[in-house]
């Protein structure tokens, strides 16, 4: 197919592995659906230490169980991306091991409290979440069917998330400081969870024109804050006065030059250090149980893997 | 004597917790405890696994064997609550001293150690297996309601120990790993089978519990020692030669409340937000499992 | 042979499981599908499968979803607060509530 032909039939779920897509689909598909998938990974592994930290046994459950779920999300988006034919899986995951895998700005932060717990599970996952609806529609139908999945999933985490920080918010009063203390720290790095402002606001990129993207950053950005600035202020959080966010009929807008734009693109290029040790964390965990891998492929190669099949569905 | 005649008016069932003398209390205490404390902290080592097992789908699948213990540990222990405890009485506040699981499941894994993982579910669901299964007719009825319900659960985890090992033991790195994990767990495995004191007779006397743990641990090694055997997995040596169970054992045993270095390091990591944040209380966010459904 | 077949109404949507049907190889199964599964109901696309490689495991042998209480991975437990703030979180909650009725009912 070519690219005109691509662009003029661009809707949702409207391409798939049947069809023969240019290189520059493949390509930029892979890339937007690898780095969702590197994104999920790598924030269960910011929230997995949180299992271990919770203060109730139905708090652990959940949280196990959420971290689950991001797991889930990455088994589902690496084999969209696989279905694209560019990279395996495995090349995805190395790549994500050596650093050259990209992913979401807020998870190359160190989280280690409780009380940071619902900025990423609320807020980040919040926004996450404001993107995905959008990508149910997609125009690579094995991401779009990922996507319903995960969409159907992730009202838990949000609830989840929120639920954390009412518990908080509505507890003693050290808790709240702490909830305060928190939010005021990830507050600017959730702001950049968008990006910059499109310099044009009716700026189309290669994806949005055929279809991956259904919906730009700056709206995307708008309908989170109408959405989660009141959320914050209902739980008594004070937004802090940097950046400055100008309010207007119930619609915000935040003054960028504000935000650090410096930290934001050291981040995006996997050179901030909190970044670079989880990502080495996550390697060495990948690295310590590849034996485990290679004694699977080994099981499947040596072709007993299907007589086994066979035996379990007897 | 007057709560035994009660109890004979019952076809041998005992009553409600109410309903309970002192001494059937502190039975009925000793085998919740050794219950929910096993599959407590199993469920907590095994939560180390995620975003760390081999491949994804292995990941999904041992996160969810771990959830299984927390929800089994959460129904026993809320049969502690019937005798006025709370949860944070039980896990959160309790010294770790106080603990009875076996150091089987307190042990802490080496990075990458997926036989030791492996092995450790398939020696600990083995002998869930078979405790459960002498629940079923317990004479506690709060307790024999719940054990259907963990036993359909279990089964998978078994296939999951067994799948697992005889595609692990296929090769040799993988052959090597196993026997080595088996020959470490072995003894703590044992321990599952220790008594936790005296009130450990009671829970037989008082038809707690319709096996004794040394039958149960003769149907135990009965069942893992030929499978492991098949797998070319050596699993005690000593056992063929005579060798006295006991002799086996581990320094620490946990039942008694011995417990490895490990477990209070893992206790406070446990229990760090809770202090952190000066909590009384852990908070629920399920239904009563009385309530449920 | 035997070959399962698996047909997809309008491009986008699952291909779901449909019926089968004899043939002596994986074209001709491809013939033949498309007039006894395509030829009336609305197809945009039909895979077919070798039986023998379709694997089952059903609710006799597996407790999907468990038999103890897995709530906590539900939203509906969560009821301290409101996910109407949110149509996609509403839409969720919507979907995860059709889905344990579902559930209960089976």
């Amino acid at each position: 197919m070519d690219l005109d032909t691509v662009k003029e039939r661009a809707g949702p779920r409207e391409f798939g592995p049947g069809d023969d897509m240019p290189e520059e689909y493949r390509k930029a598909a892979t890339r937007m659906i690898q780095f969702h998938a590197n994104s999920e990974i790598m924030g269960a592994y910011l929230e997995k230490p949180f299992i271990r930290q919770s203060p109730s046994l139905d708090r652990k459950l959940a949280f196990s169980a959420k971290t689950q779920d991001e797991i889930g999300h990455g088994q589902l988006l690496y084999r969209a991306a696989e279905s694209l034919g560019v990279k395996t899986r495995e090349q995805m995951l190395d790549e994500l091991a050596a650093g050259e895998g990209k992913f979401l700005n807020c998870f190359h932060y160190p989280m280690t409290e409780w009380q940071e717990t619902p900025m990423i599970a609320f807020f980040v996952d919040g926004a996450a979440m404001r993107r995905q609806a959008t990508l149910k529609r997609t125009s690579w139908e094995p991401y779009a069917h990922a996507m319903d999945k995960i969409c159907f999933e992730e009202g838990f985490h949000i609830k989840h998330g929120e639920d954390i920080m009412r518990e908080l918010a509505t507890g003693s009063k050290r808790g709240q400081e702490l909830l305060q203390e928190a939010f005021e720290e990830w507050w600017p790095r959730i702001l950049q969870f968008f990006g910059p402002t499109d310099d044009d606001s009716t700026h189309h990129d290669f994806s949005a024109d055929v279809g991956l993207k259904r919906m730009g950053n700056d709206e995307l950005r708008q309908a989170f804050l109408n959405a989660y600035i009141p959320k914050a202020e209902k739980y008594g959080l004070e937004i802090p006065e940097k950046p400055r966010i100008v309010e207007e009929d119930g619609t915000y807008e935040v003054i960028e030059e504000d935000l650090d734009w410096e930290e934001f693109f050291t981040v995006a290029k996997n050179e901030y250090p909190s970044g670079r040790e989880q990502i080495n964390g996550r390697k060495e965990a990948q690295e310590a149980v590849a034996w485990v891998r290679k004694s699977l492929d080994d099981w499947e190669h040596a072709g007993t893997a299907g007589a086994s099949t066979q035996r379990a569905a007897d | 004597m007057a709560a035994s005649t009660e109890r004979n008016e019952r076809d041998g069932r005992l009553g409600g917790p109410d309903e309970l003398s002192e001494r059937e209390q502190a039975a009925v205490e000793t085998l919740c405890y050794r219950l929910a404390d096993d599959e407590l902290v199993l469920g907590e080592r095994y939560t180390e696994w995620q975003v760390r097992a081999p491949t994804l789908e292995s990941d999904l699948a041992l996160s969810n064997i771990a959830q299984d213990e927390f929800g089994h540990a959460r129904l026993w222990y809320d049969l502690l609550e019937d005798f006025g405890y709370t949860e944070a009485d039980l896990i959160f506040e309790r010294d770790p001293g106080a603990f009875r699981h076996a150091t089987l499941v307190e042990l802490p894994f080496e990075k990458g150690d997926w036989a030791d993982a492996i092995v450790r579910s398939y020696l600990y669901d083995a002998a869930e297996h078979l405790r459960l299964e002498a629940l079923e007719n317990s004479s506690y009825p709060r307790l024999a309601d719940r054990v259907r319900k963990v036993l359909s659960e279990e089964r998978y985890h078994r296939e999951h120990a067994r799948n697992w090992l005889e595609r692990l033991t296929a090769g040799a790195e993988g052959r090597e790993r196993v026997q080595s994990a088996a020959d470490r767990l072995f003894p703590h495995a044992l321990a599952l089978f220790e008594p936790v004191g005296e009130s450990d007779a009671d829970v037989d006397a008082l038809g707690l519990r319709t096996e004794s743990l040394d039958s149960m641990r003769e149907q135990w090694l009965d069942t893992v020692l030929p499978f492991l055997s098949s797998l070319g997995i050596d699993a005690a040596p000593e056992l063929c030669e005579g060798t006295d169970v006991e002799s086996l054992l581990p320094e620490s045993v946990g039942r008694d409340g011995s417990h490895t270095d490990a477990w209070p390091e893992l206790h406070a990591e446990m229990t760090r937000t809770y202090r952190d944040l000066g909590r009384t209380e852990a908070r629920r966010i399920m239904s009563d499992p009385d309530d449920a459904e | 042979m035997i070959w399962e077949v698996f047909r997809q109404e309008q491009a986008g949507e699952y291909h779901t499981h449909c019926g089968n049907v004899h043939a002596p190889d994986r074209e001709m199964a491809l013939t033949f599908a498309q007039i006894q599964h395509g030829r009336r109901k609305p197809t945009h696309s039909l895979w077919v499968v070798p039986q023998p490689e379709v694997s089952e495991v059903d609710d006799e042998a597996a407790t999907f979803g468990g038999t103890t209480d897995k709530s906590y991975r539900w939203v509906m437990p969560y009821n301290r607060v409101d996910p109407e703030f949110a149509e996609e979180i509403a839409e969720s909650e919507a979907e995860q509530r059709d889905a344990d009725e579902q559930r209960s009912e089976g």
